[in-house]
């Protein structure tokens, strides 16, 4: 049953990192653009509708030119990356979905999924996002 | 009743209307100029087993799915089509009999004089009023109104009513009606030199700084108060107004969010709206209701304030009164096509209400009420949403609140004309600010007449439209403008992202076994899809995208949404782990069948020891309660190697919802995959999962795709060689690449 124990360990530490994240990553998105890629790893990747921007200078750039927004998330779900496909570094998947209002544009509904990674350094461990997967739900309209 | 309306059309004639969607797929497959290379093992058996060679498929160039782009008229009426089979006759009791309600310009006064006027309709459900504070029934309640109204604007309206024409043609032969509408009262005169005197009138109400500045109308008046149509409540069910006092200070997603967050039933929200301090909304029965009731005082705002939540029963809300039948929206967008001119995306809706055929088929579009104005926007919202120019002038229009969605249906609109109408305060032209206007036209409006002079008239105007380069046809002083220009347009979307083509091969191969096992009749097969220590779980919306009439409930019990689930117990026990769990939770989900050419992948992530990619698509439910149900869904996978080439599944998240109109009318476009020159006359499950992939990846329709497959004796691997060689040596006809 220890076994079980953990998981249900790994779960609740999931599930507290989720629901943290999804707060800071849309606040920041919608008030904070500029800082935003702040929250990902130097080599992360960003899937937006289908066009791939990796690393933080790609990143920068592809937020500066989206228009503002305001999100609103109504769904969240998140699991524990199992460690054998993260070679034990802890990794929590972060599924939302819910509506956004880019500046110019009707609002839309997406989903979007994230793998966030704890990295620890000298006195703390600071989540950030190792890859970051965003469509609309009517992306082909 | 009327003929079949004639097919409608904004664009021009030489368009191809009616397009069936098509899903074009660009590739080719690897050959090049040498022999092809050795074909893909049949695509059975995963995780291990999937082996010998990947790669030996290059395809080149990313798999597109474009959209139509002109697509066909829908004649659906939409979400509130409901009530369009109403009698004619009580459509038009239900229009004159709203009329009098509506209230421009009354807002700021109506507190002191209402709270006594209804105090008797409280409502069974209604809560207790706190601290003095009466959400009963206020503003336009019952007799206490017309008093009001009497006391309060007499004489205007007196003036109006008598002025009225009896204009029974326009009623559809309903009975000639005292109580019209003033705003409808003209018509066929010619409006543009009709409105002089009306300006005079109005100049008393001229503007009133303090009053507030948005306008509701509402009509719930008891039952025995409106018109006696028959036709009206029969067969309605029974519509609740739910009131949160003070909800003015809450933004509308956070209120409606943190609402359905804790009531127990998925909810509509219909006709949200603010009046006054209050944020209203109606809800359709009475359980969904009551159990909103049970939300009352749950919610802690920012402020640390309970938000209260009072429950009235009442009639429907207006937006589904007086609705347009089915045939008459046919008609309207007949009406509204030839009044488009796609050459410069203009809509000509001038003086609709007196358009001749319109009038000739009496049909009655009075741009001024809601209901109407809504039916118009939604037909340009679903046919052209790209309108650069709207000229709706001389509509009798006297507030704007019905066009503050404009701005979200045809986010490009430049040019706006709304000149001879009924506007009498400037405040008016905040419901339309977010519009990004270079043209606007409003002469002929009272509330021109409201400024000192041309350049307060100006200012004012342009403090709403900051790019305004023209107004009512005068060149304005260029706008001011710094170069922080905020961008508006977005990235264009794309199609599926693999990364490389050899994780398209294998991850296509590897959705196209797993999910040829998932949508047959025993999903045990997934065993060997999943890794030992694999988990999964399974997530579905609520709110207005899950409307209860088309629910998910067989997915509801199993949705883990961390969001609006707290329970840890309760988040533990809905993620399904380790590999037996896995599978026997897929195996109780409604059984499936997908549409495997719908899908669009998104490879989010790869390292040698993780593949995490993203599947969107659609597919319907085979059988249970909800047979035949389309749904849309995106699906999380984690997979890490097995074997050579193979995929072991250690993360699965599936987020399923009900599919819009649009997916809808695109799933399951392929024909049934048996052409009657088939000499196979059914083919098995297996069959047709190798056959849609196999169409998706050679691009050849299904007959020609099922043709090489069986030439092939349903080797997948010999097929796609046979083809690939075939299309070097130029001998596959175009026949073959036609949907």
């Amino acid at each position: 049953m220890a076994a079980s124990v953990d998981f249900k360990t790994y779960v609740d530490q999931a599930c507290r990192a989720a629901e943290e994240f999804v707060n800071i990553y849309y606040e920041t998105m919608d008030k904070r653009r500029r800082a935003l890629t702040r929250l990902y790893l130097d080599k992360a990747t960003l899937i937006w509708n289908g066009n791939a921007v990796s690393g933080q200078e790609a990143l920068n750039e592809f937020f500066e030119m989206l228009p503002s927004s305001e999100f609103q998330v109504n769904v969240l779900d998140c699991q524990p990356v199992h460690e054998q496909a993260t070679q034990s570094q802890t990794t929590v998947l972060v599924v939302t979905c819910g509506t956004v209002k880019f500046d110019g544009n009707k609002q839309r509904y997406f989903n979007q999924n994230f793998l966030l990674t704890a990295q620890a350094t000298s006195n703390s461990t600071v989540w950030k996002i190792a890859s970051d997967c965003f469509r609309f739900q009517d992306w082909a309209n | 009743m009327s003929p079949p309306p004639p097919r409608v059309c904004f664009f021009p004639p030489q368009c191809n209307l009616n397009p069936s969607p098509k899903r074009t797929l660009y590739f080719e497959w690897w050959g090049g100029s040498g022999p092809p290379h050795p074909p893909p093992p049949p695509p059975m058996g995963l995780g291990p087993g999937v082996g010998a060679g990947g790669g030996h498929i290059k395809i080149v160039g990313p798999l597109r799915v474009f959209r139509c782009l002109l697509r066909g008229w829908d004649s659906n009426p939409g979400p509130n089509g409901c009530a369009s089979s109403r009698a004619a006759g009580g459509a038009v009791r239900e229009r004159t009999g709203s009329a009098p309600r509506v209230e421009p310009e009354m807002k700021g006064r109506a507190p002191e004089v209402t709270l006594s006027g209804a105090e008797g309709r409280s409502a069974a459900m209604a809560e207790e009023s706190k601290g003095g504070y009466s959400e009963h029934d206020d503003r336009v309640g019952g007799r206490g109104f017309s008093g009001r109204r009497k006391k309060g604007r007499g004489p205007f309206r007196g003036k109006m009513y008598s002025e009225m024409n009896n204009r029974n043609s326009r009623n559809r032969g309903g009975p000639p009606n005292a109580r019209q509408r003033p705003e409808e009262d003209d018509g066929d005169v010619a409006m543009s030199d009709a409105h002089d005197a009306p300006r005079g009138r109005y100049l008393p109400y001229g503007p009133r700084p303090t009053r507030a500045p948005h306008l509701t109308v509402r009509r719930d008046l008891p039952p025995g108060e409106r018109s006696s149509g028959a036709a009206r409540d029969g067969g309605r069910r029974n519509w609740f107004k739910i009131t949160i006092p003070y909800g003015k200070k809450y933004d509308k997603t956070w209120l409606l969010s943190s609402i359905q967050n804790l009531c127990s039933v998925p909810f509509t929200p219909v006709e949200f709206h603010y009046d006054h301090n209050r944020a209203q909304f109606y809800v359709e029965d009475a359980s969904t209701a009551s159990a909103l009731k049970q939300v009352s005082r749950k919610i802690t705002d920012r402020d640390n304030y309970k938000v209260v939540i009072i429950i009235n029963s009442s009639a429907p809300p207006q937006s589904l009164q007086n609705e347009l039948k089915a045939e008459e929206i046919e008609q309207l967008k007949v009406c509204m096509s030839k009044r488009y001119d796609g050459s410069q995306r203009a809509l000509d809706l001038k003086g609709l209400r007196v358009d001749p055929d319109l009038v000739s088929q009496s049909i009655d579009v009075v741009l001024n009420q809601r209901s109407c104005m809504m039916v118009v926007l939604r037909i340009i919202e679903e046919n052209i949403p790209e309108l650069q120019s709207l000229n709706l002038s001389s509509n009798k229009l006297y507030r704007l609140d019905d066009l503050s969605e404009l701005a979200q249906k045809a986010a490009g609109l430049k040019i706006l004309d709304l000149s001879r109408n009924e506007l009498k305060s400037e405040r008016e032209l905040d419901k339309v600010k977010g519009l990004k206007l270079e043209e606007l036209w409003l002469d002929g409006n009272p509330l021109c007449d409201t400024f000192r002079d041309q350049s307060s008239y100006i200012s004012s105007v342009r403090e709403r439209f900051p790019k305004l380069l023209r107004l009512d046809g005068h060149e304005l002083p260029p706008p001011i403008a710094f170069d922080v220009e905020a961008p508006v347009t977005l990235p264009p979307c794309k199609g599926s992202y693999f990364g490389s083509d050899d994780l398209k091969v294998l991850v296509l191969r590897f959705l196209q076994q797993y999910y040829s096992i998932y949508d047959s009749s025993d999903r045990q097969g997934l065993l060997d899809a999943y890794h030992d220590g694999a988990c999964c779980s399974l997530s579905i919306p609520f709110g207005p995208q899950n409307p209860p009439r088309n629910t998910l409930n067989e997915y509801f019990k199993d949705s883990r949404n961390v969001k609006k689930l707290k329970d840890p117990t309760m988040r533990f026990k809905l993620l399904k782990h380790t590999r037996l769990n896995v599978v026997a939770f897929l195996n109780e989900l409604p059984r499936t069948q997908h549409d495997v050419s719908s899908f669009v992948v998104d490879v989010c992530a790869q390292t040698n020891t993780l593949l995490c990619f993203a599947v969107h698509g659609i597919f319907k439910e085979v059988d249970g309660k909800s047979r035949d149900s389309v749904r849309a869904f995106t699906r999380m996978f984690i997979a890490v190697p097995a074997g050579n080439t193979g995929l072991c599944i250690v993360n699965d998240e599936l987020f399923v919802r009900n599919a819009t109109a649009e997916e809808l009318r695109r799933a399951f476009v392929m024909p049934a995959p048996t052409p009657s020159s088939s000499p196979v006359p059914t083919l098995a499950a297996e069959q047709q999962e190798m056959l849609a992939a196999f169409a998706m990846q050679s691009g050849m329709n299904l007959e020609w795709s099922q043709k090489c497959l069986q030439d092939n004796d349903w080797d997948y691997g010999r097929a796609g060689q046979v083809f690939t060689q075939l299309k070097l040596e130029g001998k596959i006809p175009e026949v073959a690449f036609l949907k």
